[in-house]
């Protein structure tokens, strides 16, 4: 043990309280912001001599000057000359700390006077009561860093239980943009995550939404690991190597050719799926891409009916020309067209109760879908998407939607979210916990604003998530901005350097301003948790991700840029069968449409068959080839009567 | 030296419940304070000293004085003492005194304890025993005794010549004050000799040197006193000192007080007196006696003028005290 740092102080102007006090330094000591002590009281309760844990929250330096302008007069005005001053100012570092525990912990008095100790591994675990679950047969300890002070190092350990539920369950980080602490953050955290979580306590997965650059496109790939970060690793029990099991899902570009994803080159595509939705998966969730206004209760009744009773199913009606069966866009186009040509043959104003100006506003914005979703919703109706059902054990899916527009990013996420809970409540997705990763919290689920449907999923599952294992991991930079139920139902935050701005905002009040000053200079690398068994916000410092960086994995695995529709398509299925080459695929798609190429791409893509070659073959229609046109022979013309005013 | 003014203490509250233990007559008095001993100065006079520096006493400019001058002090020693009346028997007053020393040394421009010999501080009871009647039986027959947890002197005993204190209570308190005085006296002379035969570079003592033979017969103690109760210069040489400017000195002379050492003295202008009281920023500074009395007078000189800095505000004494006397009186301050 250490010898003692400081003593306690209190006087009437300045007491300590059950939950603050003050003592002084010496001015060399290791003592800084976020440094966590232990006093040790003089006089013994109850045959126990108290220990009281605390962490630094201000810090005070002043000399026995009365008035600056002492040392002025003292120097003659010339700085200079102060280094020449036979003897220093007799001078004092005191700091104020706040109590993190004290034991015993009743009855609770005001901190005693006494000798301060600097904390060591052990008192950390005391002080953060991390003992508890960090005993033999809780075993619930997450590694999210190293805290430093002084010669200590203590692993600080976060409670699974409440970090994944079911005692409390999110996690919140906040952070300035630019210095990728959010991104990096949550990938550590995942790997000690996969490392750390209890086998006992069933299987775990991650999907993260990756709505901006290239920062998750590379989880599979190792990354750059400086030698104090192998330290670190080593010390948190976590081996510096990038996630083993990754899945990637990206929608198409508009186009239709390539993946709209930064992770589109050819070396990496072997574990990237395309995300491909029809008309019913997007009709569910219709109420995302219609605006407050489009979705009264009249168009959403007719949406309702068109998803019960007409799509998938063979549809027909006196008011219709043929019989409907639709399966796609193109089709519900179709269908939209014959009820409003009959309508107007029969020159009615409503058709089944639904009024014509209800029906042109709904096919209206409907057909708009597929054109703003483009890529990601296809016209005939092809589905490909996460494997809800089969999910694995330790594996992250990453969903890129950084290069879509809002309106195909929300879908994507609506639909995602809800078939994660639906899996989860009927407990068949493949895994018991899973994570969910959104980023940029500040524009899906804003403090004010309107009422989205997204920001209505994410409150649901900030609510209500941690009893079904969905988990909500989120980011943002301005936590202010965000929701309150959202931030306020994470159990655990994380704050990496912060803007001045944010900090100055209400919710920040409660840090001392030598704690702002601090989150406000924050290396990379470096966070601040609050975890609801810290009494107190704690600064620690975790290893950088062992995965490939976004800006080295773009410039390592340049994005492909927009091929040939040849191109595209050997591209896409050369991982399935690297024997294709380019001259096979123009053989092949050379009498065929665009259209007709790409769906017997997708078709492929979606079966994955053995004969690669020939299921792709196997999705084109038979052209008979065109025989060379010969000109037929011209026969006589008879000639006509001349008055023959008829014509015969 | 520190006089010091603060509120009853746990120590006064002690003493007077001990006290009024063993003197049924005894009552406290109500919120008994430390004296104000700063208006207790002896008469202001003037005497005359030899002058071993030339023949007349003169002005001298210390040479190279600098801005960037060193000072060769290693340590500073003061003393404190606080004087408590803290009841009375009948029209005996008993009083506690609290008397503290301390060295403090300069380790990289910072002033640290001395840990070779630690501060000393002593809280006795001062009483006239004589006029104590049932603590005169209790203690007999030493004068000086322990009672309790506190050592007790006797303020009553007969003086050079054969004569005990009346019984006014103004001629027991003063008696009380000056063996305060005297038992401060003696701490500080105990560090003083303590430092001169083990200590490396000269100390700063706050007030004279001739008190201990040892003391004033070393190198290694220098003696910078503030008051100026006692000019020693009259006349022509009285008019020098007082118009001495800043970085001047006087001329070295004899100091012979008496029943105390021979040593070395001289005036020296700190501070520029300009707008000022005459003896605004003078101070008289003692040594042991030397071969080369201008040539040392000249160093120390420079040593002193050099401890100006930093200011040893917010004191009252700042134009004539060194901020290293201040930092043993803050010291004391706070360990008595």
């Amino acid at each position: 043990m250490t010898g003692a740092l400081g003593r306690v102080v209190a006087t009437e102007r300045k007491p300590n309280t059950p939950h603050e006090f003050h003592f002084w330094t010496a001015i060399d000591s290791p003592v800084g912001i976020g440094t966590i002590v232990r006093v040790d009281g003089a006089q013994p309760m109850d045959g126990q001599i108290p220990h009281i844990y605390g962490i630094v929250v201000e810090g005070f330096s002043y000399t026995d000057l009365q008035s600056p302008m002492h040392d002025v007069l003292g120097h003659d005005g010339l700085p200079t000359m102060a280094g020449y001053a036979a003897t220093e100012r007799a001078e004092i570092r005191l700091y104020t700390a706040a109590v993190l525990r004290q034991i015993p912990e009743e009855p609770l008095q005001p901190v005693p006077m006494g000798q301060v100790f600097l904390a060591e591994e052990a008192d950390v675990q005391i002080a953060l009561r991390m003992d508890s679950y960090l005993r033999e047969g809780a075993n619930t300890g997450i590694p999210i860093g190293v805290y430093r002070a002084g010669g200590t190092e203590a692993v600080i350990y976060l409670d699974a239980d409440f970090l994944l539920g079911p005692e409390a369950a999110h996690l919140n980080i906040t952070g300035v943009s630019g210095l990728a602490t959010k991104t990096s953050a949550v990938e550590w955290l995942l790997a000690s995550l996969f490392r750390h979580f209890p086998e006992e306590k069933g299987s775990i997965a991650a999907v993260c939404f990756n709505v901006k650059g290239p920062d998750l496109c590379y989880l599979d790939q190792p990354g750059k690991v400086e030698k104090s970060d192998e330290a670190l690793y080593e010390k948190l029990g976590v081996e510096a190597k990038p996630f083993q099991k990754v899945e990637y899902f990206a929608p198409y570009t508009a186009k239709g050719l390539a993946l709209n994803t930064f992770r589109n080159n050819e070396a990496l595509l072997d574990n990237v799926t395309p995300l491909t939705w029809g008309l019913r998966e997007v009709l569910q969730f219709a109420e995302v891409l219609l605006n407050r206004d489009d979705i009264d209760a009249k168009a959403d009744a007719l949406i309702d009916f068109i998803t019960d009773s007409v799509v998938d199913k063979e549809f027909t009606d006196p008011l219709l020309s043929k019989k409907h069966r639709v399966q796609s866009f193109a089709d519900l186009d179709a269908w939209f067209r014959d009820v409003l040509q009959g309508m107007e043959r029969k020159d009615g104003e409503s058709w089944r109760t639904h009024h014509v100006a209800t029906i042109r506003k709904v096919r209206n914005r409907l057909s708009n879908i597929s054109t703003r979703c483009a890529g990601l919703v296809t016209d005939s109706g092809a589905v490909s998407d996460l494997p809800f059902g089969s999910f694995e054990d330790r594996t992250v899916y990453v969903v890129d939607v950084a290069n879509l527009e809002e309106d195909a990013q929300d879908l994507i996420f609506a639909r995602i979210v809800s078939k994660l809970r639906e899996h989860l409540e009927r407990r068949d997705l493949g895994v018991k916990h899973l994570v969910v990763f959104v980023d940029e919290l500040n524009k899906y689920a804003p403090g004010d604003g309107a009422d989205t449907y997204v920001r209505k999923m994410l409150l649901d599952i900030a609510e209500r998530g941690r009893y079904l294992g969905l988990v909500l991991f989120s980011a943002q930079q301005f936590r202010s901005q965000v929701h309150r139920r959202v931030v306020g139902n994470s159990g655990t935050s994380l704050f990496g350097r912060m803007d001045p701005d944010e900090l100055s905002t209400p919710g920040y009040a409660v840090l001392s301003p030598a704690t702002r000053t601090k989150l406000a200079t924050l290396e990379k690398g470096q966070l601040m948790i609050r975890h609801p068994h810290f009494t107190q916000p704690i600064f620690v410092r975790f290893p950088r991700p062992a995965v490939m960086q976004g800006r080295e994995g773009s410039e390592r695995y340049p994005q492909s840029s927009d091929v040939s529709l040849e191109a595209a398509i050997l591209r896409a299925l050369r991982p399935l069968d690297p024997t294709i080459t380019l001259p096979w695929v123009q053989e092949i798609t050379a009498l065929y449409t665009p259209e007709e190429v790409i769906r017997a791409r997708n078709a492929t893509l979606l079966a994955r068959p053995d004969n690669v070659k020939a299921y792709f073959t196997a999705q084109f229609r038979k052209i008979i080839p065109a025989q060379a046109a010969t000109r037929p022979m011209a026969g006589s013309i008879k000639s006509a009567p001349e008055n023959d005013p008829y014509g015969f | 030296m520190l006089v010091s003014n603060s509120s009853p203490d746990a120590a006064s509250r002690a003493a007077i419940r001990l006290l009024m233990e063993w003197l049924p007559g005894a009552s406290a008095v109500e919120g008994s304070t430390d004296l104000d001993l700063s208006s207790r100065a002896e008469q202001p006079q003037l005497r005359s000293a030899q002058i071993v520096e030339g023949s007349t006493l003169r002005a001298v400019n210390v040479p190279d004085v600098t801005r960037t001058m060193a000072s060769g002090f290693g340590a500073f020693l003061d003393g404190a003492q606080k004087v408590r009346v803290i009841g009375r028997d009948l029209n005996v007053p008993l009083v506690l005194g609290t008397t503290s020393a301390a060295v403090r040394i300069r380790v990289n421009r910072r002033l640290v304890t001395w840990e070779h010999q630690p501060p000393r501080l002593e809280q006795k009871l001062y009483l006239p025993l004589r006029y104590l009647r049932p603590l005169t039986e209790t203690l007999r027959p030493s004068s000086q005794t322990k009672y309790g947890q506190f050592q007790i002197v006797d303020t009553s005993t007969p003086d050079s010549s054969g004569e005990y204190p009346i019984e006014h209570p103004t001629v027991l308190l003063e008696r009380a004050i000056r063996a305060v005085d005297r038992q401060r006296d003696a701490l500080e002379d105990e560090l003083a000799e303590a430092w001169c035969a083990i200590g490396g570079a000269p100390l700063f003592i706050d007030g004279g040197i001739s008190r201990s033979e040892r003391v004033a017969s070393s190198a290694k103690a220098i003696g910078v006193i503030k008051s100026h109760r006692t000019l020693y210069v009259e006349g022509d040489a009285l008019r020098t000192v007082v118009g001495l400017a800043k970085g001047e000195r006087s001329s070295v002379f004899l100091v012979s007080p008496r029943s105390r050492s021979e040593v070395m003295s001289w005036y020296l202008r700190l501070r520029d007196p300009a707008g000022h009281d005459v003896l605004w920023g003078l101070v008289r500074v003692e040594m042991s006696r030397c071969e080369n009395p201008t040539e040392r007078a000249n160093e120390i000189s420079r040593w002193v003028l050099a401890e100006t800095s930093p200011l040893a505000l917010p004191d009252g004494r700042w134009d004539k005290m060194s901020y290293g006397i201040r930092d043993c009186e803050e010291f004391l301050r706070a360990i008595s």
